[in-house]
């Protein structure tokens, strides 16, 4: 009994106290909010972008995917096409032969490589706008 | 709009999103950078140098935190850094000229509320601005004992002693400068 009433007026005293210890909560100067915008957006203009890495970032990613499909798309056609030309010529048989799954092999292998060199030739532009626009900053 | 959403849309590049930070807590910032600096120009630029370098390390921030006890922990560290004070050096509270024994009275029914600002601000001057600025930490913004600990960089048993003292050294100033005795009545 003597400790709750011992912890009760223990937190009536801290009521009180923070009661007084809120009322002196200082009021930072109008213009503070100011500066502190003014100086962000003059630091964020003056610093590369990490939104703007971070937009590239997300369209080179949606590039990749997109050159990815538009590649791999021609090339499925191709075999689609293929296959076809092969059914209505040799038959169902063609399908078993070495040949078909050579020529199926080859057209992969091309359009794997132009896929590769167009990455490539990607990774090579980006980098040398990256190294034009730091000497433009230094 | 929540604080994790606005974290995002700074990240994002939308720079004036971060008002909504610099609005909610450049208040209890300032605060904090006065208990450590002890002028207000001095607490203005390390408040505005804080929020400058919260905005630079943003993407540091992990939501594991509130985004305010993030906050403060840069402000303590630019003030302490600033006044190169010593916080937690075992400090004498400034002698107690003046005082008046007036008998003891409670702080609230007997004064008028600037009047008690005044008092209030003349009593966390006198007190180490250690024990000032948990006592700020504590009551005005309701931070737990652990939010304190992160923010000061104390243990959280040290934190409860130092509190417990300071409440104890905010009592007996207000008493022997003021006549004043917290009750809770």
């Amino acid at each position: 009994m003597i400790i709750m009433m011992k912890k009760y007026n223990e937190k009536k005293v801290d009521d009180e106290i923070s009661q007084i210890i809120s009322s002196t909560k200082m009021k930072a100067p109008e213009n503070l909010k100011y500066r502190i915008m003014h100086q962000i957006e003059y630091e964020s203009s003056l610093t590369p972008k990490h939104s703007q890495k971070y937009k590239k970032e997300t369209k080179e990613n949606g590039n990749v995917l997109k050159d990815l499909g538009s590649i791999y798309g021609v090339m499925y056609a191709v075999i689609a096409l293929m296959t076809i030309i092969a059914y209505a010529i040799e038959g169902v048989e063609f399908y078993l032969s070495t040949e078909y799954w050579a020529t199926v092999s080859f057209v992969g292998f091309v359009f794997s490589l132009f896929w590769l060199v167009s990455r490539l030739d990607g990774h090579l532009k980006s980098k040398s706008k990256y190294t034009g626009e730091k000497d433009l900053q230094n | 709009m929540n604080e994790n959403q606005c974290v995002q849309q700074v990240l994002s590049g939308n720079t004036s999103a971060f008002k909504h930070f610099v609005e909610s807590y450049q208040d209890m910032a300032i605060t904090i950078a006065f208990r450590i600096c002890g002028n207000m120009q001095d607490a203005e630029d390390v408040v505005q140098d804080s929020f400058v370098k919260a905005y630079k390390n943003l993407r540091s921030f992990r939501a594991e935190s509130k985004f305010s006890t993030w906050l403060y922990r840069i402000v303590y560290n630019t003030a302490v850094t600033f006044t190169k004070s010593q916080m937690w050096a075992n400090t004498q509270v400034a002698p107690l000229e003046n005082a008046i024994q007036v008998g003891t009275n409670s702080l609230e029914k007997q004064f008028e509320e600037t009047e008690r600002e005044e008092i209030v601000a003349d009593i966390m001057a006198k007190m180490p601005k250690g024990d000032a600025l948990l006592l700020t930490l504590y009551y005005m913004e309701d931070n737990s004992i652990k939010e304190i600990a992160k923010i000061t960089g104390l243990n959280e048993s040290n934190v409860k002693v130092k509190l417990f003292r300071a409440r104890k050294l905010f009592g007996d100033l207000a008493i022997s400068n003021y006549g004043l005795q917290i009750t809770g009545s």
